[in-house]
């Protein structure tokens, strides 16, 4: 009987460990400009449930082109679809909660928990007080109770990256628009912002012009993309140290590399694709980088950067057609990197172990370039007890399993908590 | 049926009934006009020989795969512009953006729309900037015939232009045969208003006449999308356009001249994609104003020698601007462009036997584009083509072979300085032997496309290290004539391969967020292009019926290891197509059909469900003429997309479903 016994726990835990799922990743796939044709597709332990998870869960389409994805607690998720003008908010399970439109041209965003950040190159926006107009881009701050703008902040042109970090916000202005004909320069400032109030703090001059594309947060370290102007300046990157800058010292570093799609490792670096292009030359350059922020700012550039990638990760990724971006699961260390291909077939997901040994590739769709990963089962985000609002103390910091913790000093280095609404993985600094 | 519609009904048959009465006295008047139809056709050579005494025997042209629609035909389809009769011929297709103001190109045999060239009188209507002309800015109304031919239009004399495209359009304008004037008004579906001027003399061997038209509509028809995954019903916005088109020509015997200006302000909607409200609507506008002039002399000497010489200028400006309120997705611009052309051709043809022709010409264009782009500069190109040519017509045996040499040079500052010159010889040979009526053809013919000034130096995409598109075209033909006394029949079949490497597309570049323009990538199509024509009259009574059948496989041929793609049908290919028109006149009363399919296309290669859906459109039209002594009155009703089909050439850009429109004229 005892035996009966042992082996029907142990039957019933296999059945739970291989139910309950490890992988989760939500991917957008951007689709074809003015095609209608943005698409989700999720991701579950090696396989590919869906390329058109939001149709299958809600009977609709997305939208056309989707730019960012966050999760915003345990039960909502955020998109925002470029140029629809939508920001479209799901459950974990792909159904549709509510859609805003308030923001549009919408770019990048990130959150507290309670409030949604939404850079914009917009120049107006709807908020629960009447309409605003900008004359340069902005953000907005959305109200996940009413999914209304609550309030907005003009920051620079083409605002494109977004980051909280001690109750700030930290936008990367690109002024993108320049470069297709607009009569403005290239911007090269970080903006940063009062996230309770929404009014800017100040503006960090990088004299890098562009400052564009995806930009990832390692705890006080942002990793910023710079593509040039296309002709003269060259590509590079940007290690921006949000405390340094917070206490107004010299806050970052530039690098010879641009960080064109990046993101952030279990234990803080920072890996990165980049492929730099001028019109004066026809030529690429090309880099795989694994960035020690740390090192960067301690070491003033001097040291950090390390041209490679886990494992095979950079081989494999030298041998796609196009790539279009790169993830790390924070969760468990998996990796990721999409393949678009040729940009009218479908693209491919190419997904690595945490040391970097290539597991498969699955098809997905069209330009698949931006990534979320749902907890593992039975893991929570902790999101949803955060009750101070961001900037006020104290703030806790909860772990995945929701504990909490009301110290720095209790956390272990390399590991991933919820500070603010907004995981982060935690490095034990000086 | 709308109120409006029941309306223009009851006037029709208002006016038919009450014009029964008269119809005997219009008999004689109809025959007559049948005959001037008939000199009409073709009377381009015909005239023009009778006056200067040039006898030069024609070419016989089956030789060349071609397809014409001329003359009554032409006037009995439910067109309006160029690209609406182009697209009743077999081996087209036509990309059309929908709406009233929307790009119309055609693309022949899959090769592109930058290998069609399009010829007014035998000078190519040249845009250096796009390479691509859009056809819905040329009237049909100044037209004798719009013709199509697959490779060379094989003339004894012309220039080397005309050899150096993979398909030719040519429009041919109206030689007026005796003295008139025309005023016609039009009311169509989407608050669409047109009038229009047209008056014409033939004094003393010199022949011309002013055309003048103008048009506007606000172009806001419905839509609906219907799927699994949607149900979007809206109304177009921003698909407005107006335009005004005034151009005359002058004509005697070897003489001909044209001029030309077109002046319009349209809206440029974008794809209809999934929005919460209408209150962003990606509004562009553009302005164009297109002028040219040009001539043309031909001329016979000593019997043997034949000798023609072309010019042209021509004025292009274009601006587009997307700084409005309701755009808050692009950058906002507002670029305008200018763009002129001179061209001069000589060409000469020696024919030491009748049944031999050597002939030669010597083409030279310039052009310069200006705009005012952030980091751009002027661009100028000097382009100059020889051709040297042979014909042969022995027995029924006819023999053509041409090698063309081209030679680009361009001059700028812009991005990162001028491409390199370029230089190349391409030939084309074409066999056919005729047997009763019955001919048989072979054709080869390479030639490229160069890249555009677009293409090369265009600020943030251009890319000056673009090579030639290469395209050759391999087809095999029959070809039938018969007629008996009322009976007419045509019948043509071909097939074909062709080829397009290094096509010219515009990717973005790899790992960077930009652009540009690329090689990249190979087709290979095979198929059958198939036109049946059948004409029959008895009596007042005269029965036409047009046909045109496509049949192709077009495949990419890039990279055999991409697996999900090579060998695959690419995007907008149809495999089959076919459109079928019946005309029926009695008298001066004409009714017109048209049929139109076109079978399903792919336009990604990501998913099955990526699919245009075939589409089936029936056009009809009914006219009638009334003739009071010199007068004429006439009115006519079209309906167009009579079944209401909602269909598109790109995904997401809905063309208008069922349309009327009600035409009114007055002749003297």
């Amino acid at each position: 009987m005892k035996k009966h016994l042992t082996f029907l726990v142990m039957l019933a835990m296999h059945i739970y460990n291989n139910v309950c799922a490890q992988e989760k990743i939500i991917i957008l796939n951007e689709g074809l400009w003015q095609s209608d044709n943005g698409r989700i597709s999720y991701f579950e332990d090696g396989k590919v449930v869906s390329n058109q998870w939001f149709r299958d869960k809600n009977g609709y389409k997305l939208g056309d082109t989707p730019n960012d994805i966050i999760q915003v607690n345990d039960n909502l998720i955020a998109i925002d679809v470029n140029w629809s003008n939508i920001i479209q908010f799901i459950r974990p399970d792909g159904t549709a909660v509510a859609a805003t439109e308030g923001v549009p041209n919408n770019r990048k965003m990130c959150t507290d928990g309670k409030y949604v950040y939404v850079s914009s190159y917009g120049h107006e926006c709807e908020t629960a007080n009447g309409m605003v107009y900008f004359e340069k881009g902005f953000v907005a701050k959305i109200d996940i109770n009413s999914f209304k703008v609550v309030a907005t902040c003009e920051v620079g042109y083409e605002p494109e990256g977004i980051a909280l970090y001690k109750g700030h916000l930290f936008i990367a202005n690109s002024g993108g628009y320049s470069g297709v004909g607009e009569d403005h320069d290239y911007e090269t400032t970080v903006s940063i912002v009062d996230a309770s109030t929404l009014t800017l703090k100040k503006n960090v001059d990088t004299g890098i012009p562009n400052l564009y594309g995806k930009m990832s947060q390692s705890g006080r370290y942002l990793c910023i993309n710079s593509p040039g102007d296309y002709f003269e300046i060259p590509a590079c990157g940007i290690i921006f140290d949000c405390e340094k800058a917070l206490n107004g010292e010299d806050c970052f570093v530039v690098f010879d590399y641009p960080a064109t799609y990046n993101t952030t490792t279990l234990d803080g670096k920072f890996l990165a694709i980049g492929s730099g292009f001028s019109f004066m030359t026809g030529g690429y350059e090309f880099s795989y980088l694994t960035i020690d922020p740390k090192t960067m700012m301690e070491t003033h550039g001097e040291s950090g950067i390390e041209h490679t990638l886990p494992g095979t990760m950079m081989d494999d990724i030298m041998g796609m057609t196009q790539p279009y971006g790169i993830y790390v699961n924070p969760y468990t260390g998996y990796m990721y990197a999409t393949d678009a291909g040729y940009y009218t077939g479908s693209g491919d997901l190419y997904q690595w172990s945490p040391e970097g040994t290539l597991l498969g590739t699955h098809k997905l769709y069209i330009n698949p370039g931006h990534f979320l990963a749902l907890p593992p089962s039975g893991h929570m985000t902790g999101i949803e007890t955060v009750t101070h609002a961001p900037g006020s103390s104290p703030s806790f910091i909860y772990d995945l399993q929701g504990r909490r913790y009301d110290n720095e000093s209790q956390l272990k280095s390399g590991t991933i908590y919820i500070k603010d609404g907004r995981k982060m993985l935690f490095n034990s600094q000086p | 049926m709308s109120k409006r519609t029941r309306h223009y009904l009851h006037a029709i048959l208002a006016i038919a009934l009450a014009s029964a009465a008269t119809a005997g006295a219009n008999a004689q008047n109809q025959k007559a006009k049948e005959i001037n139809e008939k000199e009409v056709t073709g009377a381009d050579s015909i005239r023009s020989l009778h006056e200067v005494t040039v006898t030069v025997k024609q070419p016989v042209r089956t030789i060349a795969t071609s397809q014409t629609l001329s003359g009554a035909d032409l006037q009995a389809l439910s067109t309006t512009s160029v690209a609406d009769a182009l697209k009743y011929f077999a081996g087209v297709q036509i990309k059309d953006y929908g709406g009233m103001g929307g790009l119309k190109t055609i693309n022949v045999r899959s090769l592109g729309a930058q290998h069609v060239g399009v010829y007014i009188d035998g000078i190519r209507i040249s845009n250096a900037q796009n390479g691509t002309v859009d056809l819905g800015k040329f009237s049909l109304s100044s037209m004798e015939s719009v013709s199509l031919f697959n490779a060379n239009k094989l003339d004894y004399c012309q220039s080397a232009s005309e050899y150096a495209s993979g398909a030719t359009v040519y429009l041919q304008t109206k030689r007026p045969t005796n003295d008139s004037i025309s005023i016609q008004l039009r009311n169509g579906s989407f608050s669409t208003w047109m009038a229009k001027m047209n008056a014409q003399f033939n004094w003393k061997g010199w022949q011309g006449f002013i055309d003048g038209e103008y048009n506007t509509s606000k172009g806001n028809y419905p839509f609906r999308y219907h799927s699994e995954y949607e149900d979007t019903v809206g109304r177009r916005t921003n698909s407005d356009i107006r335009y005004g088109r005034v151009e005359a020509a002058l004509f005697k015997g070897g003489f001909s001249s044209h001029i030309y200006y077109y002046d319009s302000e349209r809206g440029c909607p974008g794809g209809i994609v999934r929005r919460l409200s209408d209150k962003y609507t990606n509004i562009g506008r553009e302005w164009d104003r297109d002028f040219f002039a040009q001539a043309s002399y031909q001329d016979r000497f000593f019997d043997k020698l034949l000798f023609k010489v072309n010019a042209k200028y021509a004025n292009e400006y274009l601006r587009y601007n997307t700084k409005y309120p309701e755009n808050q997705n692009t950058a906002k611009v507002d670029n305008h462009y200018r763009q002129q052309d001179a061209y001069a051709a000589i060409c000469a043809a020696y024919m030491p036997w009748s049944w031999l022709s050597i002939s030669s010409s010597y083409d030279f264009r310039y052009s310069l584009l200006r705009a005012d782009l952030k980091r751009f500069d002027d661009v100028e190109r000097v382009d100059q083509k020889v051709v040297l040519a042979t014909q042969l017509n022995w027995k029924g045996i006819q023999v053509a072979a041409s090698a063309l040499h081209q030679r680009y040079i361009d001059w700028t500052f812009a991005n990162a300085g001028a491409a390199d010159p370029l230089y190349k010889w391409t030939p084309s040979v074409s066999l056919a032997y005729t047997y009763r009526g019955l001919t048989a053809r072979g054709w080869y013919k390479e030639i490229f496309r160069v890249p555009t000034l677009n293409d090369l130096y265009y600020t943030q995409v251009g890319n000056r290290n673009l090579k030639p598109e290469y395209t050759k075209q391999f087809n095999l033909g029959l070809e039938y004539h018969w007629s008996k006394k009322q009976w007419a029949v045509d019948m043509q079949a071909d097939i074909y391969q062709n080829k397009v490497e290094n096509r010219i597309v515009c990717l973005p570049l790899k790992g960077t967020y930009t652009w540009s323009m690329m090689n990249y990538g190979e087709t290979f199509c095979r198929g059958l292009n198939a036109t049946l024509k059948g004409h029959y009259s008895k009596q007042q009574w005269h029965f036409s019926l047009l046909s045109s059948f496509t049949w192709q496989r077009d495949v990419d041929r890039t990279d055999p290891e991409d697996g999900e793609v090579y060998d695959k049908p690419i995007c907008y290919s149809p495999t089959f197509s076919t459109g079928i028109t019946g005309i029926a006149a009695w008298r001066s009363l004409q009714f017109t059909t048209s049929y139109l399919y076109v079978g399903e296309r792919m336009w990604s290669m990501a998913d099955p469900e990526d699919i245009l859906e075939p589409y089936h459109n029936i056009d009809m039209k009914l006219s009638y003429t009334h003739n009071i002594r010199k007068a004429s009155v006439g009115l006519c009703l079209e309906v167009c997309d009579v079944l209401d089909m909602q269909y598109e050439h790109l995904p997401r850009y809905p063309m208008p479903g069922r349309n009327y429109k009600l035409t009114l004229t007055f002749g003297i």
